[in-house]
């Protein structure tokens, strides 16, 4: 009986095509006040975003006609936001005609509809976590994603000194940002050299502060260690202190004639004095010394807490079974440490990626390199910070941010699909 | 399928009018906006340096009671916050009408359509110095009036000078004798270009050539002969030990002033704004122009000028020139160096004994006239970081100056051309 129906009666699609115009289908299903509710909310859509769409979409299209009336950049984002409005508009229309469609089809199948307060139950209950949520994404909209977005379209642009608003429109010139900067030999050449300094800084810089962090938390959390407290204020205390401050401390600490370093304590020990800030290799050097000596005590603290949580008796249990202290810092202690850190230890190499701060402060990516327009300490970020915004090229420098991005992004997402801690499965 | 084929058809036609009517439908009657009128406007509205209004204050004053206009004025960081904040208010209509800038601002705003250019009598012209009006014009047209100047001259410790050399060959002999046990006779920031261009400009190298109508961004002369012979005099003090590695690179500025201060330097090269700071730690210092060259050249360093300028935004372009010109003659210009030291390149003011009896103004003075104005054009911006990085081969021995300079011109021209100049 009831699959006759379904083939006889047409009313999903029927309520389905009316609803291109928001309300008309529910109106058709007789729910009377969800249909006025959609009208209502159609036309005032239309009616309050009518100019921003409008003037919106066509700003994003042409970046504007004729000085000096438009404002290229002010009129990229009037269209990323009506985008955004309309993307938001299209979700509703979408909800509409889903919605429309799903009462038909229980009209096909002989079911009977929602009262009205059947209706109004079902969205308190079901809608309730989106009701909480939706505050909080609004806000994400225009924080996060508008701001991507931003970066994304600008690097299609020719956004640069010399297509600046107001005395110029600024154009859309699709990947040409993209093609200049692997065809272009100043950027070419020092590319590679730059990249290989990244990814071994990342990696050992990133790595050393790691080890000694876990090395010191295990060290200070033997049972029968005194004055502990102390011994934990005195590691915090690097990164109590604000970074740039110890940076530029520390670059007067390594000065080559006149710092601490070479004339008291190497002098110390009948060390000649190292070109900790002409010598390339040295200059690396001592950034990943600092780099070690910055970054520790956040792992430090960090393990710290997670040792407190492993329970004694898997070390009795070791105990019993003759394992040497090694072994059960291999067995128990690592694995985990690791297990509970892991994440965070991956944003600890995607931040030494980009660490801006430490490069820039320290001697500015120096010491130069002949025929090379980066410094020999140059990671990809500050070089490309000292090529880009300081003689402003706002284009490039997005589009070099993407490629960054994108590096630093799928390297995270791989690893943090590796790691177990996202996994819910108990590893104890 | 009927229905199905009238709502498609019915969207598509929606689209279709929406696209046509899409973007504002005022073209064609606009007119700018803008309109410029000889009509006394109620106020104007000046942004000013940080800590420097108390010199602005009674040359607004005195425009206000001649004019009867009104002059509001805000102090904002000259350097960041003018530069940053103009781009977006001035279309805005919430910018100034006078505003301050480092010259060396001037073609990057210019370029971006943020400044006007004005015009002012001849006479008006001639009462400051040719160099600090070059400075402050770009591409053929005056974009401003000068305000302030500076440069970098000769500081000496009295403990151990008791007058400047007359020549670099006396200071060198001095140096050579009294360097040692941790002390040095002189000591610059030779490999940073903004200094050691002094000595490469004395001896004919240029950064850009200078023409009738401006800079020419394609002529530059980093890597000539003189430019060259400029680079292996500076070689030779940091070969010899005179100038110790410790004040190569980045955070040299900070070293060498930390020497200085601590009594262990007899002299060294440095701006006016190193005055307070040595005075404050005690240092009883004599203030000299640069002494002359081995070939018979003063060092031809780079000026500085802080000018008075018109956005391009202002409604009341004539008023707010009227009040360039106000706050930067005479009278108001000599209240400016009294209250904030700041030297305005006025011909009469250098001569006044107000600024000659003063040694340290004197010096910046007579110095900034031997010298040259830091190019304006956006194009310098490509400049700074090549030749650092050539200076610092130079100075630490990896490259000779020969080769060093010709890679660092090579890159210049790369970058401005990827800078999009062309």
């Amino acid at each position: 009986m009831i699959d006759t129906n379904v083939t006889k009666s047409t009313h999903r699609k029927r309520a389905f095509f009316l609803s291109l115009i928001p309300g008309l289908g529910q109106l058709y299903n007789r729910q009377y006040l969800k249909a006025f509710a959609f009208i209502v909310l159609a036309f005032s859509f239309i009616i309050a975003f009518k100019d921003l769409l409008n003037i919106g979409l066509w700003g994003l299209v042409t970046l504007g006609e004729q000085l000096p009336r438009d404002h290229s950049v002010f009129l990229l984002v009037e269209g990323i936001i009506a985008v955004l409005v309309l993307l938001l508009g299209l979700c509703v229309y979408a909800l509409n005609l889903y919605d429309a469609h799903l009462n038909g089809k229980r009209r096909d199948l002989g079911i009977q509809l929602n009262s009205i307060r059947e209706q109004y139950r079902n969205v308190i209950d079901t809608g309730f976590p989106y009701l909480m949520l939706s505050p909080g994404f609004f806000l994400l909209i225009f924080v996060v994603i508008f701001p991507i977005l931003f970066v994304i379209l600008l690097a299609f642009t020719n956004y640069d000194l010399y297509h600046s608003p107001p005395a110029r429109l600024v154009d859309w010139i699709g990947f040409q940002n993209f093609i200049d900067i692997f065809k272009l030999d100043i950027w070419r050449r020092t590319f590679i050299s730059v990249l290989s300094w990244t990814v071994i800084w990342t990696f050992i810089a990133t790595t050393v502060q790691i080890t000694i962090g876990i090395f010191l938390a295990v060290l200070l959390n033997q049972k029968d260690l005194k004055f502990k407290k102390l011994f934990r204020t005195i590691l915090i205390l690097p990164w109590a202190i604000p970074a740039f401050v110890s940076i530029l401390v520390f670059a007067g600490m390594f000065n080559e004639s006149f710092g601490a370093i070479n004339n008291d304590l190497l002098a110390f020990f009948g060390i000649d004095p190292i070109p900790w800030l002409t010598s390339p290799f040295w200059a690396k050097v001592a950034l990943i010394l600092i780099q070690s000596w910055l970054g520790f005590p956040f792992i430090f603290a960090m393990v710290t807490g997670v040792l407190q949580s492993i329970p004694e008796e898997l070390y009795e249990a070791a105990t019993v079974d003759g394992a040497t202290m090694l072994q059960k810092f291999r067995s128990i202690t690592l694995p985990l440490i690791l297990y509970a850190i892991a994440p965070i230890l991956i944003t600890q190499y995607t931040f030494n990626f980009n660490n801006f701060n430490v490069i820039f402060l320290f001697n500015g990516g120096g010491p130069p390199m002949p025929g090379q327009t980066a410094g020999s300490t140059d990671i990809l970020i500050s070089w490309i910070y000292s090529l880009t915004l300081e003689s402003k090229q706002y284009a490039k420098a997005a589009a070099v941010t993407m490629i960054l991005s994108l590096i630093v992004i799928s390297v995270a997402l791989w690893q943090f699909r590796r790691t177990k801690s996202f996994k819910e499965e108990d590893m104890m | 399928m009927l229905k199905k084929f009238l709502s498609v058809s019915l969207t598509a036609g929606l689209a279709v009018s929406m696209l046509a009517a899409c973007g504002p439908q005022d073209s064609g009657e606009e007119t700018g906006g803008k309109t410029d009128s000889n009509e006394k406007p109620e106020k104007l509205v000046v942004w000013e340096d940080k800590e420097k209004g108390v010199a602005l204050e009674p040359a607004i004053k005195s425009f206000e009671e001649k004019y009867g206009i009104k002059v509001e004025f805000k102090e904002l960081g000259m350097a960041d916050e003018i530069r940053e904040q103009l781009p977006l208010d001035a279309p805005a209509g919430t910018g100034p009408d006078v505003l301050t800038l480092p010259h060396d601002q001037i073609g990057a705003l210019a370029t971006q359509g943020l400044l006007a250019p004005i015009e002012v009598d001849e006479k008006v012209i001639d009462t400051f110095t040719e160099s600090s009006i070059q400075a402050q014009s770009f591409e053929g047209q005056l974009y401003g009036l000068p305000k302030a100047t500076e440069t970098p001259v000769f500081i000496y410790n009295k403990e151990y000078m008791e007058a400047a050399p007359e020549s670099f060959d006396e200071l060198y002999d001095f140096s050579k004798d009294f360097t040692g046990n941790g002390n040095y006779g002189f000591l610059a920031l030779w490999d940073n270009f903004y200094f050691a261009n002094a000595i490469m400009a004395a001896n004919g190298g240029y950064v850009f050539k200078q023409t009738d109508d401006g800079l020419d961004a394609d002529d530059i002369g980093l890597n000539n002969e003189g430019a060259v012979k400029g680079a292996q005099y500076i070689q030779k003090w940091y070969e010899e030990g005179l100038f110790p590695k410790g004040i190569v690179g980045e955070n040299g500025g900070s070293a060498m002033d930390g020497l200085f201060n601590e009594g262990k330097v007899a002299s060294v090269m440095n701006g006016p704004w190193a005055f307070q700071g040595m005075q404050d730690a005690g240092i009883e210092i004599g203030v000299a122009p640069l002494p002359k060259l081995p070939n018979g050249e003063y060092p031809q360093t780079f000026i500085g000028v802080k000018g008075w300028h018109v956005s391009a935004y202002s409604e009341n372009k004539e008023w707010a020139t009227k009040l360039v010109e106000w706050v930067t003659n005479e009278e108001n210009a000599k209240i400016r160096y009294e209250k904030t030291k700041e030297i305005p390149p006025v011909k009469s003011l250098i001569e006044d004994p107000v600024i000659a009896d003063n040694e340290g103004a004197a010096a910046v003075a007579v110095q900034s006239q031997r010298g040259v104005p830091m190019p304006n054009i956006p194009e310098m911006g490509q400049v700074w970081e090549p030749m650092a990085n050539a200076l610092q081969l130079i100075v630490t021995g990896k490259q000779e100056p020969q080769p060093a300079l010709e890679d660092s011109t090579k890159t210049i021209k790369q970058q401005i051309e990827a800078s999009g100049a062309k």
